[in-house]
Formats: C-alpha cells, sequence, structure tokens
C-alpha cells in the first residue's frame, strides 16, 4: 500500500473556486475521512484523486508518483484505484459475477484466478447466493456490497467512497458502517472516504479532515475533532456544540453574560473571544449548585421530551440563546429562572 | 474552374452554320464495318451496352429485349430521359471524367453538333447505313446517323372533340375555345420539343408563342408525356408531342387522333451516335449496327410509330403516308446556336 | 491498526496499454467537420464566383433583379405559411383529441399518422395527381358520374397552388401532431384538475389551461412544418410545373440545366440557408425556455377529458384527415398498378398484372435502383449510427475541448436543405481531390449528412439516460473511454441504436431533393427513378415501384415495432 498525498490542490470552475490549496498526507493503510456540508468540495477533491477532474493548481502525489498536476493528469484508468459511487453505479445489463470480476477481465487475470477470488470476495461480502442476479433485483443493501466486491476484488492501492451509504435507510446504514470499517481492516488499503454525516466519519475513520468552502478546516483523528475543535463551524458541525461570544478578560478567563467563566485553551486578552461547550455538558439546575465558578442565570425558553433525553432551550442575561441536552428526569417548565453551570474545562476557546 | 465551357466556344464560333447532315464532302467516308463474329464474341465478353436514350422507354426496352435476343449474352441498359437531361447529364459525366454512355440516341439532332465538334464521337458506319441510308441521313465522317424520323403533331380526345370542331391548325389553336384545355411539353426537358420549337418560332414567329401562353396550357416536360395526358382524358388538345406516340394509342384502341397542322408539322431526327470513350466499344458498336438494320427499323415503325430513313422497311398501314405530311424544315445547327435563347423566352412566357 | 490478513500482492497493475480512445475520437471528429463544412464552404465560394474564378457579387445581384427569380421566392414564402397554417389547424386539434380525451382508437390514429409521416412526399404528391387531376382524376371523374356535370368541370385541381399546399400539407402535419401530442401528454392532470376544480367547464379549461401550455409546442410545430414546406423538392416539381410556377427548390434545380449555372444556384442557394437558420434559431428559442413547463411538485398522471355523445365525431373527424394523406392516395396507387390504364378504376374483370411484370422484367433500370437503394439504405443506416453515437457520446459526456462545436456541426445539417446540400456536394466532389461525383460515395456522403441531426439528438437524449458514473466506475477499474462506451454506454443504448437504424434506413429510401443532383446512370436510386418516370407520364410503372418503396419502409418500421423490449416508435421532430 502507499501513502496518497495532497499538495496545494486547487480547482476552479470558471471563477469559482471550489477546492482551495487543500494539503493533506494519508498514510499507506490509513482510512481518511473527507467529511463537510453539501458544496464543500470533498466530491470534487475525490474526483481529483481518482483522476475524472484535472487540477487547476497543486499535485497529487500515490507513493513517490505524482499522478495529478496542472500540467499533466494521468487518466483514471491507469490509476489503480477503486471508487464507491453514490449510485453505486452498477451495470444492470451485467450480472453480479460479471459486474465484479469487470476488473479482473480488464488486467487479463486467468480463468482459474478470477474464479478463486471471486469466491473469496463474495464470501467476504456475503454474495454468495446472488451471484448470478442482476443488480435491478438486489435490494440498496445488496447493491452496496457488489459494489464493494467490485472495488476490492482488484485489491487496489487505493479506495474511494463517495458517499456510500447515503441511499440506505438508518437501520441499515449503521450496519454498513461498521462492515466498511471490517472490510479495511481486512484489506488494508489506503482510503478516501467522502461523507456529510459526522457518525459515519467518527465510526470508520482513522482520520477526519473536515472541509469548508473548499478548504480543510481541520484535520485529526476523531477525539482531536471532537475534544478540541479550532474554529467554529468544526465546533458546529462535530457534536452539538454551543457557540457563545464573550470578552477575553485574561488568557484563562473570558467574561460572557456578565459572568467571567474560567476557560480551556489560550484567550487574547481584551479581544473578543468564541468559547464552544457542548449541548450534554452543561449542567441545568433550579437551585444554584455549591460550586461557585462558572454559573450563568438563565431563562427557559423551550423545552422539549424526546425520550431518551430532554432537550431545553434557554436565553441569558444577554439575549444569547443556549442549548441543553439532559437526562429526561430533570423536567423543567418553560419560563422557569435556571443555573447553568459550564465546567471549565468544557469551556474551549475557539482559535477561528 | 473550366467546366462547362463548352457552350461559350460553341456560341462564340458562328462558324457553325451548317445543318446536321449538309456537311461539305470530306476526303474519304469511313469505311462501312460488317458484323463479324469477332466482333460478336468482343461484346459477348463485354457482356452490356448502356444506351443513354431519350426514346420513350418502352420502345427502347423492345429494342434492347430484341437486340438481347438476338445476340444472346451482351444486356442492354437503357437510361432513359428527356434529350436535354440526357445531354446535361454526359456533360457533367464527361467533364468528370466518367465514362459510362456506349451509345446515345438524342431527340435533338443539335446535340450531335456539339459531340461532334468536340470530338467525343466514334466514327463507325454499319453496312447498313453504309448502303442503304441517304446521305442527308448520315454523317459524313460516319459519327452518327439518323435512327429515328417523326414529326411532332397537334393531337386531340376524340371522345372529348368532335372531328369537325377539331383544329386543324396551329393559328386554330389560339381560338378562345380551347383556352385551359390545351396541354404542350417543354423545350427544357424534351429535345423533340426544343427543335419544334426552334421550327415554330422561325416559321410563325414568337408572337404566337405570346398568344398561346395566354390560353392557360397545362405545361408538362417530355414530349411522350401530352399523348398520354390526352388517353388519360386529362386535357382534350395537345399542341405539340410525338406522333409516334399517338400511334400506339391509337392502335390500342385509345381515343386519340392526330393533326397535321396546315403550317407543317416541326420535323424531329433523332441520331444515334457511338462514343470514343465508350466503356464497351465493340457491345456498342454491335448493337449500333443492330439499330440501323432492317429488323430493328421495322420494330420502331411498327411497335414504336416512328418513320424510318433505311428504304427497305414498309410504313404501317392505316398512318399517314411521310411523303404526304407537310414538314416544317429542320435546321439542326440553328437550334444548337439559338438553344439557350429559346429556352430563355420560352421561360419567360410560360413562366416555368 | 494492526494488520490482520492481508491478501497477496497483486499480481500485475494495469498495464499501459496503446490507448486508441484519443485517436479514434479525434478521426469521428474530423470526419464530421469535412461532412458539413467542405460543401458549406463550397456553396459560399460560388455563390461569389463568377464564371472565371474571381470574386463578385454579381450573381446576386442577377438573381434578385430577375423576376424570375423573385417569383418563385414569394411564392415559396406564401407556399409555406399557408402549409403551417393548415397543418397547425388539423394537426393542433388532432393531437388534443388523442392525448387528452377518450378518443376511441386513438392508437390506430396515432399509427396511422406514423403512416403519414413514413410516406415519402413525392409520391403522395404523384398519388394525387392520379386522384384530383382535373379531368383524368379519379374524385373528378366520381364526382362528375355523381353529380352528372359535363366533362369540363372538376371539384378538384390539383394543379394548382392550393393542390400544391394541400399535398404539402399532407405529409408535414405529423410533425405538427407529434410535437403537440407530446407536449401535452407531458402536462400532468393535476393542472387541468386545478381548472375544473375551480369551476371550468372543458371547452374553459381547454382554453385557459391547456392551450397556453401546449403553444410553445404548437408554434415550434408550425415552424418546422413551414421550413418542410420550403425545402421540400419533389412534390413542387411534380404539381408546380404542369400549374406554371417555380417554388425555390424547382428554381434551383432548373439552374442545373444545360448550360449549368452553379454560381447562380448557389447563390439562390444562400436565401434558403440563411432563412432555415434564422427559423431554426427561433424554434430552438421558443422550445428551449422551460418557462412554460411544469414547475416541481409530484404529478398525476393526466386525466382523460370524457367526450361524450362527441366520441365518435371526433373519431369521424380524425379518420377523414387521415384520408387524404394515407388511404386516398395508397388507394390510387393501387388501382393504377393494376389498371391497365392509371385513370380508370380498375375492376376485377380489368384488373392485369402487367404493370408490375413490365417495372421487375422489362424495365432494365429497376435492378440497379433497387439493388442501390438497398446498398445506400443499410450503408447510411450504419454508418450514419456509428457516426452519431460516437459524437452524442463525445458531445454529452464532453471528452474533448471543442465538444461545442461538435454538437452544433452534427445539428447543422438541419440547416441545410436537401437541395442545397446536394448542390454543395456536387460542387465539392466534382473537383480534385476528391472526384466522388458518379459513384455511390456521394451519395452516401449526402445521405449521412442529411440524416446526422436526427440520429444524433436521439441518440443524445438517449445517452444522457445512462448515469455517467456507470462509465465512471469502468474506467476507474481500468477501461480507457473507448472500451467503456463499448462495453457499458452501448449495449445500454442498444433499443435506441436500433429504432435510430430504422429511422435513418426508412429516410434514406425516401430521400429525392439530393440524390436528384447526384446521381448517374449507374448511382440510380428508387426514387430518383420514379422522378424520371413521372417525366414521361409513366404512371403505373411509378405506382408499382412507389408501393414497393412502401412496402420496404412499412416492413422495417413494423419489424422495428416487433423487436422485444422496445415498444412503438416514437415520432420525433426531425
Amino acid at each position: 500500500m502507499a501513502s496518497v498525498e495532497l499538495r496545494g490542490l486547487t480547482k476552479f470552475y470558471g471563477p469559482l473556486k471550489v477546492v482551495d490549496n487543500v494539503s493533506l498526507r494519508i498514510e499507506p493503510g490509513k482510512l481518511v475521512c473527507l467529511l463537510g456540508p453539501s458544496g464543500c468540495g470533498k466530491t470534487t477533491t475525490l474526483r481529483l484523486i481518482a483522476g475524472f477532474v484535472e487540477p487547476s493548481d497543486g499535485e497529487i502525489a500515490v507513493g513517490d508518483r505524482v499522478i495529478s498536476s496542472a500540467r499533466r493528469t494521468l487518466p483514471p484508468e491507469q490509476r489503480n484505484m477503486s471508487m464507491i459511487f453514490q449510485s453505486y453505479a452498477l451495470w444492470p445489463h451485467m450480472t453480479v459475477t460479471e459486474n465484479v470480476i469487470y476488473g479482473l477481465r480488464i488486467r487479463k487475470a486467468a480463468a482459474d484466478v478470477i474464479a478463486k477470488k471471486l469466491e473469496t470476495i463474495l464470501t467476504t461480502t456475503q454474495l454468495g447466493k446472488f451471484a448470478d442476479r442482476y443488480p435491478g433485483e438486489l435490494s440498496g443493501g445488496q447493491q452496496q456490497r457488489v459494489a464493494l466486491a467490485r472495488a476490492l476484488i482488484v485489491e487496489p492501492e487505493t479506495l474511494l467512497l463517495d458517499e456510500p451509504l447515503s441511499n440506505l435507510d438508518a437501520n441499515l446504514r449503521e450496519e454498513m458502517r461498521f462492515e466498511i470499517r471490517r472490510l479495511h481492516d481486512v484489506f488494508q488499503c489506503t482510503t478516501v472516504y467522502v461523507t456529510h454525516d459526522q457518525s459515519e466519519a467518527m465510526t470508520t475513520a482513522d482520520l477526519i479532515a473536515v472541509m469548508n468552502g473548499g478548504r480543510i478546516e481541520q484535520a485529526g483523528s476523531p477525539e482531536d475533532i471532537y475534544d478540541r475543535p479550532r474554529s467554529e463551524f468544526v465546533a458546529r458541525f462535530i457534536g452539538n456544540s454551543n457557540v457563545i461570544q464573550g470578552r477575553a478578560l485574561d488568557t484563562r478567563t473570558v467574561e460572557f453574560a456578565g459572568v467571567p467563566l474560567r476557560v480551556t485553551g489560550e484567550a487574547k486578552a481584551g479581544a473578543p473571544t468564541p468559547l464552544s461547550v457542548r449541548q450534554h455538558e452543561i449542567t441545568l439546575s433550579k437551585a444554584k449548585p455549591q460550586d461557585g465558578g462558572n454559573l450563568v442565570p438563565a431563562t427557559v425558553t423551550r423545552q422539549i421530551f424526546l425520550g431518551g433525553n430532554r432537550d431545553y432551550l434557554v436565553q441569558v442575561a444577554d439575549g444569547t440563546q443556549l442549548r441543553i441536552i439532559t437526562s429526561p428526569a430533570l423536567n423543567i417548565a418553560q419560563g422557569e429562572q435556571v443555573w447553568l453551570h459550564l465546567p471549565p474545562d468544557k469551556c474551549r476557546v475557539l482559535v477561528e | 474552374m473550366t467546366k462547362f465551357t463548352r457552350r461559350d466556344v460553341l456560341k462564340s464560333s458562328a462558324a457553325a452554320a451548317f445543318t446536321t447532315f449538309a456537311s461539305p464532302i470530306r476526303a474519304a467516308a469511313p469505311e462501312a464495318t460488317a458484323v463479324t463474329p469477332a466482333l460478336i464474341e468482343a461484346a459477348k465478353k463485354e457482356g452490356k451496352v448502356v444506351y443513354y436514350t431519350s426514346i420513350d422507354l418502352p420502345l427502347a426496352e423492345k429494342i434492347a429485349k430484341s437486340f438481347e435476343a438476338k445476340y444472346p449474352g451482351v444486356a442492354v441498359r437503357v437510361e432513359r430521359s428527356g434529350a436535354e437531361r440526357v445531354f446535361q447529364r454526359i456533360g457533367q459525366e464527361y467533364t468528370s471524367k466518367i465514362y459510362a454512355v456506349d451509345v446515345v440516341n438524342s431527340s435533338d439532332a443539335a446535340h450531335f453538333v456539339v459531340w461532334k465538334r468536340d470530338g467525343l464521337l466514334a466514327p463507325y458506319v454499319s453496312e447498313d447505313v453504309a448502303k442503304f441510308y441517304p446521305a442527308e441521313h448520315k454523317d459524313a465522317d460516319g459519327q452518327f446517323a439518323s435512327f429515328r424520323i417523326w414529326v411532332s403533331i397537334i393531337a386531340y380526345n376524340s371522345s372529348q372533340v368532335k372531328a369537325e370542331d377539331a383544329p386543324k391548325s396551329f393559328a386554330d389553336l389560339l381560338d378562345p375555345k380551347w383556352a385551359g384545355k390545351l396541354v404542350k411539353a417543354h423545350p427544357g426537358y424534351s429535345g423533340t420539343i426544343m427543335t419544334a420549337t426552334y421550327q415554330m418560332s422561325r416559321d410563325l414567329g414568337w408572337e404566337y408563342f405570346e398568344k398561346l401562353a395566354k390560353q392557360r396550357v397545362m405545361q408538362v416536360q417530355s414530349s411522350a408525356d401530352p399523348p398520354k395526358k390526352l388517353a388519360l382524358g386529362e386535357r382534350a388538345v395537345m399542341v405539340d408531342g410525338n406522333e409516334y406516340n399517338i400511334f400506339q394509342l391509337k392502335e390500342s384502341g385509345q381515343p386519340v387522333e392526330p393533326v397535321y397542322a396546315k403550317e407543317g408539322s416541326p420535323l424531329i431526327i433523332g441520331p444515334n451516335g457511338v462514343f470514343k470513350n465508350a466503356p464497351n466499344p465493340n457491345a456498342a458498336r454491335l448493337f449500333q449496327s443492330y439499330c440501323f438494320s432492317p429488323e430493328c427499323q421495322q420494330l420502331i415503325i411498327d411497335v414504336g410509330g416512328l418513320r424510318s430513313a433505311h428504304p427497305q422497311v414498309k410504313e404501317k398501314v392505316g398512318r399517314m403516308p411521310f411523303k404526304d405530311i407537310k414538314t416544317m424544315k429542320d435546321d439542326a445547327a440553328a437550334v444548337e446556336k439559338l438553344g439557350d435563347d429559346i429556352k430563355a423566352r420560352y421561360t419567360q412566357l410560360f413562366k416555368v | 491498526m494492526t494488520a490482520t490478513q492481508t491478501m497477496p500482492l497483486r499480481e500485475g497493475a494495469v498495464r499501459r496499454r496503446f490507448d486508441a480512445t484519443q485517436p479514434i475520437f479525434y478521426g469521428f471528429a474530423a470526419i464530421l467537420c469535412v461532412l458539413i463544412v467542405l460543401p458549406v464552404y463550397w456553396l459560399f465560394y460560388y455563390s461569389v464566383s463568377d464564371k472565371s474564378g474571381h470574386f463578385t457579387l454579381g450573381n446576386f445581384g442577377r438573381l434578385f433583379s430577375d423576376p424570375t427569380f423573385i417569383d418563385p421566392l414569394i411564392t415559396t414564402f406564401i407556399l409555406s405559411v399557408s402549409t403551417g397554417l393548415i397543418c397547425c389547424v388539423v394537426a393542433a386539434p388532432m393531437g388534443w383529441l388523442v392525448a387528452r380525451t377518450d378518443l376511441p382508437g386513438s392508437r390506430l390514429v396515432r399509427h396511422l399518422v406514423t403512416a403519414s409521416f413514413v410516406t415519402p412526399p413525392f409520391l403522395g404528391a404523384i398519388a394525387w395527381e392520379l386522384l384530383a387531376a382535373p379531368n383524368s382524376g379519379l374524385l373528378n371523374k366520381f364526382y362528375r358520374v355523381v353529380t352528372g356535370a359535363p366533362q369540363d368541370e372538376h371539384l378538384f385541381n390539383i394543379y394548382s397552388f392550393p393542390g400544391l399546399a394541400f399535398v404539402i400539407a399532407c405529409y408535414t402535419f405529423p410533425y405538427v401532431f407529434v410535437l403537440v401530442a407530446n407536449a401535452l401528454d407531458r402536462i400532468p392532470g393535476d393542472l387541468e384538475d386545478a381548472s375544473s376544480i375551480l369551476g371550468g367547464k372543458t371547452w374553459a379549461t381547454a382554453r385557459r389551461v391547456t392551450i397556453p401550455l401546449v403553444l410553445p409546442a404548437l408554434l415550434a410545430g408550425a415552424l418546422v412544418a413551414f421550413l418542410q414546406a420550403m425545402t421540400l423538392f419533389g412534390s413542387p416539381a411534380i404539381l408546380a410545373l404542369p400549374a406554371g410556377f417555380h417554388t425555390m427548390t424547382t428554381k434551383i434545380w432548373s439552374m442545373f440545366q444545360y448550360p449549368p449555372k452553379p454560381e447562380l444556384a448557389a447563390a439562390a442557394s444562400l436565401p434558403l440557408l440563411v432563412l432555415t437558420v434564422i427559423l431554426l434559431r427561433a424554434e430552438h428559442m421558443i422550445l428551449g425556455r422551460r418557462g412554460y413547463s411544469v414547475i416541481g411538485g409530484k404529478s398525476g398522471e393526466p386525466r382523460l377529458i370524457k367526450l361524450g355523445r362527441w366520441r365518435w365525431p371526433a373519431l369521424g373527424l380524425c379518420f377523414v384527415v387521415l384520408l387524404n394523406p394515407i388511404v386516398l392516395p395508397y388507394g390510387a396507387l393501387l388501382n393504377a398498378a393494376l389498371s391497365p390504364v392509371a385513370s380508370q378504376p380498375v375492376t376485377f374483370a380489368t384488373m392485369t398484372l402487367y404493370n408490375i411484370h413490365w417495372v421487375f422484367f422489362e424495365l432494365s433500370t429497376t435492378k440497379i435502383a433497387v439493388w442501390n437503394t438497398i446498398v445506400l439504405g443499410f450503408g447510411t443506416a450504419t454508418i450514419g449510427t456509428v457516426l452519431a453515437v460516437v459524437i452524442a457520446y463525445l458531445v454529452t459526456r464532453r471528452v474533448m475541448r471543442g465538444y461545442r462545436v461538435l454538437a452544433f456541426l452534427a445539428t447543422a445539417p438541419v440547416a441545410i436543405p436537401g437541395i442545397v446540400l446536394g448542390v454543395g456536394l456536387f460542387l465539392t466532389y466534382t473537383q480534385p481531390p476528391f472526384v466522388l461525383y458518379g459513384t455511390l460515395w456521394i451519395l452516401l456522403i449526402a445521405f449521412v449528412t442529411l440524416s446526422l441531426p436526427s440520429a444524433y439528438q436521439q441518440l443524445q437524449s438517449a445517452v444522457r439516460v445512462v448515469h455517467p458514473e456507470l462509465e465512471d466506475a469502468s474506467r476507474i477499474l481500468g477501461a480507457t473511454r473507448l472500451r467503456a462506451l463499448w462495453q457499458v454506454t452501448a449495449p445500454l443504448l442498444r433499443t435506441s441504436v436500433i429504432a435510430t437504424w430504422c429511422f435513418i434506413f426508412v429516410g434514406t429510401i425516401r430521400e429525392l431533393s439530393a440524390a436528384i443532383m447526384l446521381f448517374t446512370s449507374e448511382t440510380k436510386v428508387i426514387s430518383v427513378l420514379i422522378f424520371d418516370l413521372n417525366e414521361s407520364g409513366d404512371l403505373a410503372a411509378i405506382s408499382v415501384l412507389g408501393i414497393m418503396m412502401l412496402i420496404i419502409t412499412f416492413a422495417v418500421v413494423i419489424a422495428i415495432n416487433r423487436i422485444p423490449g422496445f415498444g412503438s416508435l416514437r415520432l420525433r421532430n426531425s
């Protein structure tokens, strides 16, 4: 397996900069997730890696070979990659078997080699009894697995996945998330996975690159991204966060709604500072807690019972609204005054 | 582009004032060539002869069939269209160096003036022509001879018009009672009509045509069409058209009657000639010989209703003997010189 | 992450084979350019040259100051407008009846319209000669028998301007019908339901909702009908001459009479070309803007309006209309084929097979014309389809830089009337370096060029339906574009490819306006043979050949419908 490296990758469509100076290194055998909302450039980046699109600037290297650059781009058929498309792209006029062995046929593998590999992959993806069916006769999940089988049987250097689970229903999606991770562990391809679903990213990725507006906002392990979001966008996108605006009094204290809060991270004294605090990390109580620090008074403006938890919307003195998730047992009515406790280690200073 | 300069050359050579056949006696007329077994063998090897002609199609096919019966193994391909179109086609083909035609027959004798001058015809005199044909019906240089002779006549449909009411002269046709009842053919398509129009314009003046144009004449193309339109009952009287078609129709029981105009009937001569660049030269000569044989000439009289220059053939009983017909004088050279002019004036008058 | 089980090292990554994709694609693009650009270039060249090859605008001057040229121009214009109007008046109500109401036998009506569509217009013109020539026409004879009118009176005179407009309209109205019916098919029933819920009766709904929505299609259809009328050659050549007037197309053709004036012919062709381009732009603008289409939401099936007691009269009306392009003319042809005299109605006593015998055994050009027609039909259909598939693919997938130019060139020939193309090809291929005149190749080129636009459009819609990711999936696994096209796209296009093939075949058989300029005795085709026979008035032979042509055409069209999984031939705007 080889590494995949993007260096300063940029793509213009007319005047629109769709991919903006993206640099990323994916270690051999690792699974990287490009995570972001629609229009953030993640699919374009993937298609750049695949070779369907040529870069306006920058380059892409697999191992030590440069395969895409502004001057010269290797066509997809010469990159030794595999791709799983959002629509699965199974050929309707070929059976499952014919779909799966297509890549081997192009590589002119011997018939017995093809047969053996086919059997192995069909077992691995649990498609044994569908070998002679046509894609139109299969369910969504089964089609998904055919796409996987077809991609993996050729043992690619690099595997690309373009929102492969978005067409499945919720239960199947969960199941297939684990399945993809499992297959990755078995085959150990260097993998690039594009999605807009953060739980998919958290489940499958070794490394997450959060993309917004064509650039990578933050790249890191799932814990990194979750615990230490560096920008407001990342904070909002991963985990459910409240982002509040305060004014830094010193490097460890930020004043918010008249209350000085002890925070984690470096604040710049005197500057307006955004803080992020997760919705389930704020404690809500009617009585003022004993522990004196980081307490903010607020009024409950909305409360919704969701079964497994309760969803509160509260308003503090300066008008900011915060959302808080609590256990279902805590039931405070609308209009009541409450005390919010924002634990210092959960109040993170956002860099951007 | 040096295409189609023939007419230009011809226009400028005013010395072309001799009729088709009355050329000054040359040194030695070419020898008559007999039909030898060697010729027949060579013709059979070639297998076919291509005959461009404006002869009525059924007659042309009959001639073809009887030739094929006499000389099995040599097929005749008849290409029939109006003489002017035949001439145009040959011109087009020769300019592009396409030599498809072996033997040509045209109802516009002026064409042969042109072809001879351009050196396109092969000198070939069959025995019959040498022995039997009078001087005015063969070219002094042996390049063509009168294959068929006829007149363009007035005629009427006897079930629509009573014999007493029928027109007796061209002048009669200008009578208002014939308005909308006349049909005539077009000098732009038909060689017969081109010749007839020349002779009529010379003898009756263009004022005649001016008046005729006001009679709401139905315009058709080929000189074989007006007789057919009479037989169909589409019009009552034809202004010009082939006498032989009228004979054929009348003799098969159709209600048509010929009229030989008091002013004289235009005389039409249709020569046959062999091309120098004929693709099947031997078959061409064999066919040419056959055409002037008593057999073929009798055929064109009996079946075709034509007249012949061969003294050994018999006219059919019931038809006006040729010597009794008052004909206008033919002048092929003048036709050739004035052809464009005639067409232009005609188009102006009759609007097509 | 510890590696558990890794597959053994792969044997052989994708080998770099010689990729034929680029040369082949560029080759096709080059062929397309040569096909279209050359004749148009020579046309322009000739129109602005005089006989010695110098630049001059004199040709245009001569033409526009010559009344024998201006008259046909005006005549053609009036003819086209009349035809367009007739077509709209006839086809629009029929289209509405078939698409929006519970008209009984609507499928049959659609089939019969298809039959009008595939009938060659020049054959229809000849058939109408048999029917409506003032004195010998069967209909006029019938009229005289029934009313006892004297010999001179007639009800119809086909040799007239209205006669010509009528005949052209007979075979042009399917274009309007198809556009209107297709547009109506696509309007979902909700829109009309909304009107009726609010109290609008049938006619009010039709007037306020349906008609405005279908107006663009109607206009587009009228434009197409106008264009067809303007550029037809066969029917005017057959009917206008006896009637005593020229149209633009017959005038251009007459300029090739001896002595040929190719400069004038080229100059006369240009106004036709320019006008066609303008009208096509207008049609594109009308239809191209989707403003009139339905916006969003889930739409319902069109609900058929109940005609109630008007059902059978409506069907009767449709059949009366369809009598004109099909029933009467075909009947007249059959009659003429079997009758000893074409103008006499045949009875069992007088029926004869002589005409058929004569055409097939005595007319020496029949064999070669039939052979040429079949060879050209197969050749054109095959080459045209392959060319159209590749070009459609190249354009839809935007494979190469100049794909927009390719798209333009592929549809450009629709702006070149058949006879104009014939002139252009004649000028191109009668001089070095390519002297193709006199061979079947020049006819092949003409037919492929003429059939390319509609073939391309049909296949382009089909290629668009194939998801590009299906090809991407193939390429990422190692297939070149060409291979992906062959193994993935083409099989999925199979039904469209076959339909296009048949469409081109049928169109080629009946082509006359280009063939009349380009044929020689060796390369005659059936349509030209029929035209020649009309020149000498051999109506019986024409009828036999015409019926044969129709039989071949219908056999092919019915065969398409029988191909499993295909369904009925969708009429396309061509």
